[in-house]
């Protein structure tokens, strides 16, 4: 793997202008980072931040007013670099009017791949993102899910090395968001780059393993999730249910090397863990429903 | 037939053609360059430079498959955007437009001509709002939905993209043009009744020749007599004068001669439509009760073929000229005539006497009656060869048609990468109202021959109130200023106007319907190479728009 990074940013700043060229907004404020080859990297921001911009910068479709980005070694001006990259935008752009073989298979000839590869590489992409059933409806007839797991799928046409993914679990029911969260530590279990932008700072969390905070088209935070995440000024200790008198001991013990406790109490699940395991138990037992303030099982009501 | 043929100079044509386009190609290179230089600040003049070199790799390291890719989308794109139910409006046109066409005319000679005219522009206007509106809207929609990104961001060239849209849109183009085209051949089989169509349903081919005059005294001249009439399409001669008019035809020898179905000998075959002019109808008390009297009525002419290098002059049997007829004038191989001088009758052979070595033929033509006057143009005498069948000539109108569609989506495409959707569509329909509508306005504006004032002339004019008859009041010098000022924009404009093809070459109707073949020279030629002169400069007009838009702009 070259010692290069997969993204090199120098002082990149985004002024968009009026029709007479005068200033209107600074998008992007000398930004400067580097994303490694092989890391889930996030881009974190409010609204108008500046991460989508930069994005589009990274890909050519809005070009710097200042500063420099190479991607993968090249110019992002460079379209030879697209050969080894993969994007999924914020929202579905696909052609509407193809189905999904159709969309998968127009992709892969722009990358000039033979026929052949194309087949077998569109086959294998809509049985992973789970569309066998719908492989020849138009996408016009999709759901928004479905259209971001055909979104998805021709992003990695290419088998990229550098994944670019815009909001990609915006529209994503919860097992899709989970899905897609698992696809992206297999893309990086293989070895590839993946660079995403969200809202959703749970599932930022989840997969990512640097992130870049901006504001305002600044760069805010940057590094490791955890480094970031941590509190060094705090000590959590997670152990099976103890007794009243065994708590007691144990702030006791404390008192003793002169700390506080600050909070005695279960430790929650998040709620994306707690929806999925309802789902999970659904669909091992069927007939179990929820009403009012009591569980009724169904074969209890017969 | 009111049109005059030329044949196309084809080194003049490229010469002129090289000019227009290398000084627009370096004009665009200079500004762009300058514009790089105080725009781009250090950075922008090796970006100029990269910016050239990349065009030059991108326009020729194109991949045939990725341009394939989106000229099949762009199919795909149009027939599922329900484009062709362009078909239903045209069904629905030749559905009924027989029930009005039929009798329209009473003339049996014009019945194909109606019918002809009414297929070529029908299809010519359900043609060209399907490529006007498919070209012009294809990219910029796109690019509103975003699609044009997921593009963009695959390893596609902008010169793919641009190439791959026109490739796309022209296969749609060709398909419209083809189904249409031979439904209104076969509508025109069926709607021509058999007793014209035998006769009507051919193409002519003809070889005009180069028209000189002499005047009343025999003197030679270049125009004919005007008798009043503000278009000088024909010049006059007048009868019983040393007025002649002289055709010179070339390139005849015995392949030119054709079976004479009434004597069933090989003879040379021409045709007139010339027209009259009379200063006197008859005498006032005089009764036309028959044909014969009518016939005696008519003007009449004589064709006498000449020799120079053999100094012959051999006179044809005078004729009638009859107006808005083709009238046909057999000339046999051998010809007998009666030296006006000595009254001996010879007899010529056609090829070996009277056609020049060089196969050239000349043809002199005098009226015979005295005080009248017979009007011609160039191509109201010519020789016909054997005749094509009615299919050569109706599809050769197709392929201009089908050029002019090209041409459309070309240009359609170029707009579609600067501009939106909308004012793409307004900006072609104005360059095609005044490529067909205003090229003949223009040209002449161009030219100077409208003897108006220029525009900065005619501005102060305005303002000043001053009279245009009078010319300008005020000092010399500042008249000749002006006129310098004029003279400088009119040449600016002269290359602006290089922009705007004339549509009305890719228009053969007039061939077609009047049982004409298409002339290579003349006019397929002529709308090739315009078609061809126009695709460099629109690609790389195209390539460079979207090469150095932002997609994304705000």
């Amino acid at each position: 793997m070259s010692t290069q990074p997969a993204i090199e940013i120098r002082n990149l700043t985004k002024i968009y202008r009026d029709f007479w060229g005068r200033p209107k907004v600074r998008a992007v404020n000398a930004l400067s980072l580097d994303i490694q080859h092989g890391e889930v990297f996030g881009l974190l921001g409010p609204n108008g931040s500046g991460k989508t911009t930069t994005i589009k910068m990274l890909l050519g479709l809005l070009f710097p007013s200042d500063g420099e980005i190479r991607v993968l070694g090249k110019p992002a001006t460079d379209v030879k670099k697209n050969e080894e990259i993969g994007y999924l935008p914020e929202e579905s752009y696909l052609y509407r009017f193809l189905n999904a073989e159709e969309t998968l298979d127009f992709y892969g000839r722009l990358f000039d791949m033979p026929a052949a590869e194309r087949r077998k590489r569109t086959d294998e992409l809509i049985k992973m993102v789970g569309l066998d059933k719908a492989r020849r409806r138009q996408l016009k007839e999709y759901s928004k899910g479905m259209t971001r797991r055909i979104g998805l799928a021709q992003a990695l046409i290419n088998n990229p090395k550098l994944v670019l993914l815009d909001e990609p679990t915006s529209g994503l029911d919860p097992i899709g968001t989970r899905e897609m969260k698992d696809l992206i530590l297999k893309l990086k279990s293989e070895g590839k780059t993946v660079v995403m932008c969200s809202h959703l700072l749970a599932d930022v969390q989840d997969v990512c393993d640097r992130i870049a905070i901006l504001y305002n088209g600044e760069l805010k935070q940057l590094g490791r999730v955890e480094d970031l995440l941590s509190s060094q000024d705090k000590t959590q200790i997670v152990s099976s249910t103890l007794s009243a008198e065994a708590l007691k001991e144990i702030e006791e013990v404390i008192a003793r090397h002169h700390g506080t406790v600050q909070e005695i109490s279960h430790p929650t699940t998040s709620l994306e863990e707690l929806f999925l395991q309802t789902v999970a138990d659904s669909q091992a037992r069927p007939g179990q429903r929820f009403v009012a303030d009591e569980k009724i099982s169904s074969e209890s009501s017969k | 037939m009111d049109f005059d043929p030329e044949d196309i100079n084809i080194p003049e044509s490229l010469t002129y053609w090289g000019l227009t386009f290398g000084i627009a190609l370096a004009a665009s290179l200079v500004v762009a360059f300058l514009l790089a230089a105080a725009l781009g600040g250090k950075k922008g003049i090796p970006r100029y430079f990269d910016h050239l070199g990349e065009g030059l790799r991108d326009t020729f390291g194109m991949s045939l498959r990725r341009v394939m890719a989106i000229s099949s989308l762009t199919v795909k794109e149009s027939i599922r955007k329900k484009t062709l139910l362009v078909f239903v409006v045209f069904a629905i046109l030749f559905m009924f437009a027989g029930w009005f066409l039929s009798g329209a005319n009473a003339n049996k000679d014009l019945q194909l001509s109606v019918h002809v005219s009414f297929v070529l522009t029908s299809i010519a206007w359900m043609v060209f709002p399907v490529a006007l509106l498919l070209s012009c809207w294809g990219i910029p929609e796109d690019i509103r939905l975003r699609s044009l990104h997921t593009v963009v961001t695959k390893p596609v060239k902008r010169s793919e993209i641009v190439v791959g849209r026109v490739i796309g849109f022209s296969l749609v183009g060709t398909f419209v043009v083809a189904v249409m085209s031979i439904v209104g051949y076969i509508w025109i089989l069926r709607q021509i009744p058999p007793e014209i169509a035998k006769a009507e349903l051919i193409s002519r081919v003809p070889i005009y020749g180069h028209l000189s005059y002499l005047d009343r005294q025999g003197q030679p001249t270049n125009k004919g007599l005007n008798t009043g009439d503000i278009n000088e399409f024909r010049g006059y001669i007048e009868g019983a004068t040393k007025a002649r008019a002289i055709w010179k035809f070339e390139n005849l020898g015995e392949s030119s001669l054709r079976l004479n179905p009434a004597t069933q000998e090989k003879e040379l075959l021409m045709e007139n439509s010339m027209q009259s002019f009379r200063t006197h109808k008859g005498g006032i008390d005089d009764l036309v009760e028959s044909s014969e009297e009518m016939e005696a009525l008519l003007l009449h002419g004589q064709i006498v073929l000449e020799n120079p290098e053999k100094n012959l002059r051999v006179s044809l049997p005078q004729f009638a000229i009859r107006e808005f007829h083709q009238n046909l004038n057999w000339i046999p191989r051998k010809i007998s005539s009666t030296d006006e001088e000595t009254q001996e009758t010879k007899t010529y052979d056609l090829i070996e006497d009277l056609i020049q070595d060089d196969g050239s033929l000349i043809v002199e033509f005098r009226c015979v009656d005295a005080g009248q006057y017979i009007g011609m143009a160039r191509p109201d005498l010519f020789v016909r060869l054997p005749e094509k069948p009615f299919a050569s000539s109706y599809f050769k109108s197709i392929f201009g048609l089908w050029m002019m569609t090209i041409l459309v989506i070309v240009m359609g495409v170029t707009a579609s990468t600067f501009v939106k959707g909308p004012v793409a569509t307004l900006l072609l329909l104005s360059v095609f109202l005044m490529g067909t509508l205003f090229q003949h306005f223009m040209e002449d504006m161009l030219a100077g021959n409208l003897k108006r004032s220029g525009l900065f002339e005619s501005g102060i004019r305005i303002l000043t109130h001053g009279n245009p008859e009078v010319g300008k009041e005020g000092s010399i010098e500042e008249s000749a200023a002006i006129k310098r000022i004029d003279q400088g924009f009119t040449g600016f404009l002269k290359l602006a106007s290089n922009a705007v093809p004339n549509f009305n070459t890719f228009s053969f109707k007039a061939y077609t319907a009047n049982g004409f073949d298409v002339p290579l020279r003349s006019a397929i030629l002529p709308a090739v190479f315009s078609l061809l002169g126009f695709l460099l400069p629109c690609f790389l007009l195209g390539y460079f728009s979207l090469k150095l838009r932002e997609l994304e702009a705000k």
